[in-house]
């Protein structure tokens, strides 16, 4: 059966059926990024009540961005000038000018997520921040593995009820720590385990047993209930078990599993207690930025960031750069002949600024704070013996000691790290996903063409007509991300 | 197989045209962004430079929406059924107008204009 308009137009609406489909389709592509972009502008007008990580902007951390953006937008435009120009080509009867155009078109496409894989890869693996009690913010790179709890374990206790217990996989090292069974249910006590399989075997039996044995209890407790025993005995089975090692063995607790931990215990949220040493809670931390837009101006010089990055030369840079720019704000307004307004006060222009903390012996230091932080380099290195080396992250940076009771939150730049993050993730994995999806349509329609070129070119001109359009939206979409997450 | 039916050298140089006003439009928008003399407004990202920058990225869709998409080759169709999109869209923009009636902003606000956020601290 012949479909009409399949190829050919409408007379009067001037539309093939592909053309009205697909348009039909950006539509509704429209309504879905149009909600993100709505949520972008919701989460925006947020911003300065402080609740959330303050806005990145434009110094160090986010400059680099800048660009790797800017090429991917040059990028995607090229690809929407190859698709029409294959499109021309087909319609000037030219297969292998439009091979050409279509290869382009898709190299284009692998080239945008490849520099999209560089810049969530920077982001997730290589710029942390770390916001502090009073809400001032330190951008850079918190040094391996140290946001986690180091701890020297010798007992852990864990539930039978609960999944595996998180703490395996904070063991420090790749050899298990041998472990007998101090405490557990009956018949257990004085096991001896000696690989992590070995370990989960027991426990999986154990709680499998324990399951068992705490069903056939609740069907004690109701039988003696319904046959009238006064005071019947509780339900009570044993579902805890300890673990004594025979030497201390180092652990890194996750801060995110970690309920709470003290000079000697370690809680994990999962219900498991650690006993054992604190080697040491503090954060390693090299930084680059501060983001005072959070603290108020006449609390800026007193804010507990400079308690902790404790450098004199640091603290003046920052507030030269400051006075810097306010100077070049009260020239703007000045011109005009008004004062600086409130608002500008509290914006980036004014806060957000470089920091540098030249490295140890170069500044002066007070005596307490480097042994401190020499302490804490040698359990480092008795952390890491065997598995980093250690070496590599000393830079002309000074490393902070930044105290754990000092942060109150700090993190990778993914999702969770604030509002600006989550936003950016969500809009730029759906656009990267859009990206992906259309070099795959697009290739096809090169890759398999030929047949239908040979029959029908005026047809797989209209294909790649219809390709190209969700093409160009996607390109659309991005030319708003990249003013909009990138610059403004 | 039908053989070309028409001239297309006039397109391709209208292509290519576009293609070169949209690497320099982006030009101008990093511009705007990264470099101190292009900034509008006082100093730092304010609401001229998101105007400005906006109005750039808004002309550089209405060539990629016009040329590529060959919108300007259309009949009605296509432009009542973007009319309404457009106006649903419109919508999802104006719904973040509600912010501005958040009964916790509003007391926020007041308790800021009121109680010690107001400050005449300035940097030295």
């Amino acid at each position: 059966m012949e479909i009409p308009y399949e190829v050919t137009p409408r007379r009067d609406t001037g539309l093939y059926n592909a053309k009205l489909g697909v348009w039909l389709f950006l539509a509704s592509e429209v309504m879905l990024f149009g909600g993100l972009f709505s949520a972008y502008v919701f989460l925006r007008l947020g911003v300065q009540d402080g609740v959330d990580n303050p806005w990145p902007w434009g110094v160090s951390v986010h400059k680099n961005f800048v660009w790797l953006g800017a090429i991917n937008t040059l990028v995607l435009i090229a690809s929407s000038v190859g698709v029409v120009f294959a499109w021309v080509a087909l319609k000037e009867r030219n297969w292998r000018r439009y091979q050409i155009y279509m290869y382009f078109v898709v190299a284009c496409a692998v080239v945008f997520m490849c520099l999209k894989t560089v810049e969530y890869n920077s982001k997730l693996n290589h710029h942390h921040g770390i916001k502090l009690i009073d809400n001032s913010v330190m951008e850079g790179v918190i040094l391996d593995k140290t946001d986690r709890v180091r701890f020297s374990a010798e007992k852990i206790t864990f539930s039978l009820q609960a999944a595996l217990p998180a703490v395996l996989r904070d063991l420090d090292s790749d050899e298990f720590p041998a472990f007998t069974v101090t405490d557990g249910p009956e018949g257990t006590v004085g096991t001896e385990i000696k690989t992590v399989s070995a370990f989960k075997s027991w426990f999986h039996e154990n709680r499998g047993a324990f399951g068992e044995a705490l069903a056939a209890e609740r069907k004690r407790f109701r039988a003696e209930t319904a046959s009238g025993v006064a005071n019947p005995k509780p339900v009570a089975v044993k579902g805890t078990a300890t673990f004594t090692a025979g030497a201390a063995f180092a652990l890194r607790g996750s801060p995110r599993k970690i309920l709470g931990h003290d000079a000697t215990t370690l809680n994990y949220r999962d219900g498991v207690k650690v006993e054992g040493k604190l080697i040491s809670d503090d954060v390693i931390f090299e930084v680059h930025e501060v983001d005072m837009q959070l603290v108020l101006p006449q609390q800026q010089r007193e804010s507990t960031v400079w308690k902790v990055i404790n450098d004199e030369a640091a603290k003046q840079s920052f507030f030269t750069q400051q006075s810097k720019s306010y100077q070049d704000l009260v020239k703007y307004y000045e011109k005009r002949g008004e004062v600086v307004p409130e608002k500008m006060l509290r914006g980036r222009f004014l806060n957000v600024h470089y920091v540098h903390v030249a490295a140890e012996g170069h500044e002066g230091e007070e005596h307490g704070e480097k042994d401190k932080h020499a302490a804490v380099h040698a359990s480092e290195t008795v952390l890491t013996a065997g598995s980093t080396g250690g070496e590599g992250n000393h830079g002309p940076s000074r490393h902070l000691v930044v105290p754990r009771d000092q942060v109150k939150f700090m993190g990778n730049h993914g999702p969770r790290y604030g509002n600006y993050y989550a936003i950016y993730f969500t809009m730029t994995a759906l656009h990267g996903l859009h990206v992906i999806g259309g070099a795959l349509v697009l290739l096809f329609f090169v890759v398999f063409g030929k047949k239908l070129y040979l029959k029908n070119p005026e047809h797989l001109a209209n294909r790649v007509e219809v390709g190209g359009l969700f093409w160009h939206f996607v390109d659309l979409v991005w030319i708003f991300l990249f003013p909009i997450m990138y610059l403004l | 197989m039908a053989e070309a039916t028409h001239d297309y050298s006039k397109t391709k140089k209208t292509y290519t045209a576009v293609g070169i006003a949209l690497f320099v439009f982006t030009s101008v928008t990093v511009a705007l962004g990264l470099f101190p003399p292009f900034d509008f407004g006082p100093p730092g990202p304010t609401a001229s430079d998101f105007v400005i920058g906006l109005a750039v990225a808004t002309t550089k869709a209405s060539l990629v929406a016009l040329i590529f998409m060959h919108l300007n080759h259309e009949r009605g169709l296509i432009y009542k059924l973007l009319l309404f999109t457009g106006v649903f869209a419109l919508g999802l923009m104006v719904l973040t107008l509600f912010a501005d009636m958040d009964p916790i902003r509003e007391q926020y606000d007041t308790f800021k204009t009121t109680g010690g956020w107001l400050t005449n601290d300035r940097p030295e």
